[in-house]
């Protein structure tokens, strides 16, 4: 009789048990979505603010600019590109890391004027950005390449323009002599030195050589975003900026319309650059497109009235 | 009565776990009232940075620029004939600055402003690229020279005039 009364529970405490643990999982489930809410709302902050802080690597005279991003807590920046819509869209997703783990985060930032070449995830606390605009055969966009402090990049044999511009840079995880043992080492032409290369130049081919893989380039300001961003970034963003390019073939399109009826009119050739654009696939098919824009540019340059 | 008794001990409980429930959750509300204001705080900083460090470079940007169409490159200069093209294509741009109005107003010489359509430019001095909202939100501006092609006396001649370019943020986008 005594040992069945020891196991009794009376309705009350099996009332208070089954409520008490209906709370506490409802306590702990919002906890762990506001926590979750709240890593979300970091991340989304960061990336929007890192896209509004690379607005003054927009350049106007000069060639360009380098600036420095410093993070509070070890960060990582994923860069992912789009390219559905008019322009694509360059994404940043930030993870940061707290408590020794990094935040996941499904939040996206999108802009659709930006186009950032880096790994498609760079991490450190410090971020080295520079700029350059791309001019093809009129400026088309300002090229912003991310890179991490963490990583050096020691540029081996480079021809003395890559040279002077990286001097005038002044930006410390690039280096030219001197390097640090872990570089990243970026050969150029026909290298036959003693360094163990990551990533090939040709200057000749105007291609870049990384991982086994190859993309193709046109211009400088192309060939770094070669050397320092992801295949896959790397040809998305070219594609983004060859639908950009299109965009402002129709303005210029439009522009000569407006101009003529002031008896200003410019014989272009904007049709056949947009009829190579469309039929654009990777970065192999640059050369094409840049043959067509060297020729338009020196129609325009002939011109009275000059449409760029 | 022991019953009874029990009875109203269950009640008192359960009154108690009602009211425990409902003050997690009116703190829960509170919390979720501070964040999102803190949300909107943070966005609309967010919107004004953009829109202050953008004014000083939108003119320097593709579809604005000069470029060399008028002898040599010109900083901060806003070529006007291309923002009347950009203004014809302007439905593909929408959200592409991430701002909520670009306008540009000619400041001198001045006169009473007249917006430019195909019909009357150039005899106009406001061109309204991105509308601004009916809310209109907050503008920031930055001088520019703002030039044209323009025939005088027979002639085709390069014409610049002081402009100002505002972009607004805030407003509905």
């Amino acid at each position: 009789m005594r040992n069945k009364k020891a196991f009794q529970i009376s309705f009350a405490w099996l009332f208070a048990i089954i409520v008490g643990a209906f709370i506490l999982f409802l306590a702990i489930y919002g906890v762990t979505k506001i926590m979750k809410t709240g890593s979300d709302f970091t991340s989304a902050r960061t990336g929007a603010e890192i896209g509004v802080l690379l607005n003054p690597l927009e350049t106007g005279f000069e060639s360009g600019r380098t600036s420095l991003l410093t993070m509070p807590v070890d960060t990582q920046i994923h860069n992912r590109c789009t390219e559905t819509g008019t322009f694509g869209k360059q994404i940043i997703k930030i993870s940061q890391k707290n408590f020794g783990k990094w935040s996941a985060t499904d939040v996206d930032v999108g802009f659709a004027n930006k186009y950032i070449f880096s790994d498609a995830n760079v991490e450190g606390r410090n971020f080295l950005i520079f700029s350059k605009p791309f001019e093809f055969p009129f400026k088309i966009a300002d090229l912003i390449y991310l890179t991490s402090s963490k990583n050096s990049y020691c540029l081996v044999n480079a021809p003395s323009r890559i040279e002077d511009e990286i001097s005038d840079l002044g930006q410390e995880n690039l280096y030219l002599e001197n390097c640090p043992a872990n570089s990243i080492n970026v050969c150029f032409g026909i290298y036959s030195g003693t360094v163990e290369c990551d990533i090939y130049v040709n200057e000749n081919r105007k291609s870049v050589e990384k991982e086994g893989e190859i993309v193709y380039y046109e211009t400088d300001a192309l060939m770094y975003a070669a050397i320092f961003s992801d295949v896959d970034v790397y040809e998305c963003q070219i594609k983004r900026l060859l639908q950009r390019l299109n965009e402002l073939l129709t303005i210029y399109e439009d522009k000569n319309a407006i101009i003529s009826l002031r008896g200003c009119s410019a014989d272009v050739d904007l049709f056949t650059l947009k009829s190579e654009i469309d039929r654009f696939g990777n970065s192999e098919d640059l050369m094409n497109v840049a043959s067509i824009a060297e020729h338009i540019n020196r129609q325009n340059n002939l011109e009275n009235c000059k449409l760029w | 009565m022991v019953n009874k008794k029990a009875q109203m001990k269950i009640q008192q409980m359960a009154f108690m776990l009602i009211a425990v429930t409902l003050f997690f959750v009116l703190v829960g509300l509170f919390f979720l009232r501070i964040s999102f204001s803190e949300l909107r705080t943070s966005a609309e900083l967010i919107e004004e940075k953009n829109a202050l460090l953008l004014v000083s470079k939108l003119a320097n940007s593709p579809e604005f620029s000069c470029e060399n169409a008028f002898g040599g490159i010109k900083i901060n200069c806003i070529d006007s004939d291309k923002i009347m093209a950009l203004k014809n294509n302007i439905n593909k741009y929408s959200g592409f600055w991430g701002v909520s109005g670009i306008e540009i107003r000619k400041i001198y010489p001045s006169g009473n402003l007249v917006e430019c359509s195909s019909s009357n430019y150039p005899n106009c001095n406001y061109l309204k690229i991105l509308p601004v909202p009916s809310d209109s939100g907050v503008g920031v501006s930055n001088f520019v020279a703002l030039c044209r092609i323009e025939e005088i006396n027979n002639s085709v001649q390069d014409r610049c005039d002081l402009a100002k370019i505002l972009v607004y943020y805030g407003g509905a986008e």
